[in-house]
């Protein structure tokens, strides 16, 4: 009974939700509002759900000692003084907005910008020109490179002045993301979209249904 | 009194402005028609009439509403000459409405239409334009089915071998010699992502394999619904393979929904736990190269799958092995290899080589100069 329910109305919300898709009028559009409307329910119960787990896992790091335990005190204290200042004045007052815009989004943007130096180290891996891909993809690598920065075009046409092309540097770049990486990406979408129609109908059917866990 | 003098006003300044539209050949709009909007909710009309010619000397056009025998009432902003439709979308249900256009000149002259005949907003329960998508869904949907219950008859299904999935017993094997544990990361995605539910398919298979070896598994979750869904799938997958007392509902925790505070915290515990195995799979954004290349520097051995198709190259460039796109869904059926599932991987192929004809077939006809697949395909975009 626990497995039957999930899976029957799964089948019925699925194919209803898929037929509103095809259907314009006023009643099928407010079942598919309404239903949109149902999954925002979850949203307080998710966030309570969340909140609970979160301050159980530091309680247990906290009492076990595990290591680097004592960060879990600023979690309850960033957690603690959030909520004392959003839940009675709202996130619209200005010391809600000063901690946010001070603490958060700069803590944000700290691990955003690593991806800078990151992508620099996967890259130096990546196009080590050891295959003849490997050599493929840093060539078109610099290419692309080239062709991206506004020099690179006065690079093509003083070095390599000879050739009968003018700003081919960032002629090249367009042709390499329009066609061989454009052709690539879109057969990887093609894909996707068959892959996510196939697990749909799968979960549609109860075909899959190891999402459900256990019980009978 | 005050009654006459105001008809004889209002009388005055009407025909004025009509002998100034008809001296400077200011001609009203023709074939006005108004009609209800085809593959809406029944909450728009559709006004048309034809364009003037160039010397019309209209420089705008106003549409005016009556709702029954009410005053005519003018509405949206003028509109500029050359305009031949208007779509009214503030209407009501049920009720019936008259149009008439009315043509403005530079000198504010203007002249009106013939009344429209009465015509109400009524919605569609087909969305015709959408035909030829509707068949194709179906006929796609028919392929996987057939499939599946074909292949309940015990045919055996032929699947290419993909590397990643191929990786994920030795994997698994390399933590257990290490006494290492398994981190799995299931992305930002929530339960109604596709891709967060193929990583939890995924995850199931991993939990049995864990269970039999007896492996810690570490699932840090990005949302708290997602967090109960794996806690009461791994649970289940720890049951059945007879190893309850191995399952520790401490290891699948919710860790924040905040993407880059995700990343840190995820980052932390691969620092800090060194594991030995690293799975990435489901819906990555700009976190996807932060997550990997810390899994990359700590030695493990990392299996990947997204489809975002943007983060596949650092995927890439950063895991020893990534699913690419569509193997992420194939991923349950491959690892579970049951026969239904399996199946259903031949009718995704039958699709694929529906859409892949019928590109040739486009690129063939589009070359001859016949058009009509670009253009049916047009319409359902």
């Amino acid at each position: 009974m626990k497995r039957q329910v999930p899976l029957v109305l799964c089948f019925l919300f699925g194919v209803v939700m898929c037929f509103t898709q095809f259907s314009p009028h006023s009643f099928s559009q407010s079942i598919y509002d309404e239903v949109v409307y149902w999954a925002l329910i979850m949203a307080p119960f998710a966030l309570a759900v969340g909140t609970i787990t979160l301050i159980q896992t530091h309680v247990i790091r906290i009492r076990r000692r595990t290591e680097h335990w004592q960060y879990s005190f600023v979690v309850f204290a960033g957690l603690l003084t959030m909520v004392a200042i959003g839940l009675p004045f709202g996130p619209q007052h200005p010391a809600f907005a000063w901690l946010f815009n001070n603490v958060q989004v700069p803590l944000d943007a700290t691990m955003f910008s690593l991806l800078a130096f990151l992508i620099a180290s996967a890259a130096f891996r990546a196009f080590r020109a050891r295959t003849f891909e490997a050599s493929l993809l840093l060539i078109s690598a610099m290419i692309v490179l080239i062709g991206n920065v506004p020099v690179g075009d006065l690079i093509w046409n003083t070095v390599l002045s000879w050739l009968p092309w003018d700003n081919g540097a960032s002629e090249a770049r367009q042709w390499i993301l329009g066609n061989p990486n454009l052709s690539a990406r879109r057969g990887i979408i093609l894909g996707v979209s068959l892959g996510v129609i196939s697990q749909a109908i799968r979960l549609i059917l109860g075909i899959e249904r190891s999402y459900i866990g256990g019980g009978d | 009194m005050i009654k006459t003098i105001q008809w004889i006003v209002v009388t005055l300044i009407l025909c004025i402005s009509v002998s100034t539209a008809f001296s400077q050949g200011l001609s009203p709009p023709s074939n006005v028609t108004a009609v209800d909007t085809a593959n809406d909710n029944g909450s728009s009309i559709t006004i048309k009439w034809d364009a003037a010619a160039e010397d019309s000397g209209i420089s705008g056009y106003q549409i005016l509403r009556r709702i029954a025998d009410g005053d005519l009432e003018t509405i949206g902003d003028l509109l500029p000459a050359g305009t031949t439709t208007y779509v009214d979308s503030a209407i009501e249900g049920g009720t019936a409405y008259t149009y008439v256009v009315r043509a403005v000149s530079e000198t504010e002259a203007t002249v009106d239409s013939e009344q429209t005949a009465p015509v109400q907003g009524t919605g569609e329960w087909f969305h015709t334009e959408k035909t030829s998508l509707f068949i194709a869904m179906l006929l796609f949907s028919a392929a996987i089915v057939w499939n599946i219950y074909d292949a309940r008859s015990g045919k055996e299904v032929f699947v290419r071998r993909i590397p990643g999935l191929e990786a994920v017993d030795e994997a698994i094997g390399r933590a257990t010699e290490m006494g290492r544990s398994i981190l799995y990361v299931l992305g930002l995605g929530g339960v109604s992502g596709v891709a967060t539910v193929a990583s939890m398919t995924i995850l199931a298979q991993v939990a049995r394999r864990t269970a039999d070896y007896e492996t810690p598994l570490r699932v840090p979750c990005n949302d708290p619904i997602v967090m109960n869904v794996v806690r009461e799938m791994v649970k289940t997958a720890y049951l059945e393979e007879g190893h309850p007392d191995a399952y520790n509902e401490e290891n699948i925790f919710f860790l924040t929904e905040d993407q880059f505070a995700y990343a840190a915290g995820v980052d932390g515990i691969m620092v800090r736990e060194k594991p030995a195995t690293v799975f990435l799979q489901g819906s990555f954004a700009a976190e996807s190269l932060i997550l990997a290349e810390t899994g990359n520097s700590i030695g493990a051995i990392q299996i990947a799958g997204t489809d975002s198709e943007h983060q596949l190259p650092f995927f890439i460039a950063a895991c020893d092995y990534t699913l690419i796109g569509e193997e992420l869904y194939a991923a349950s059926a491959y690892l579970s290899k049951e026969p239904m599932l399996l199946g259903s991987l031949r009718g995704q192929d039958w699709g694929k080589v529906l859409i892949f004809g019928a590109i040739a077939l486009g690129v063939i006809l589009e070359l001859s100069g016949i058009t009509w697949i670009t253009t049916l395909l047009q319409r359902v975009n």
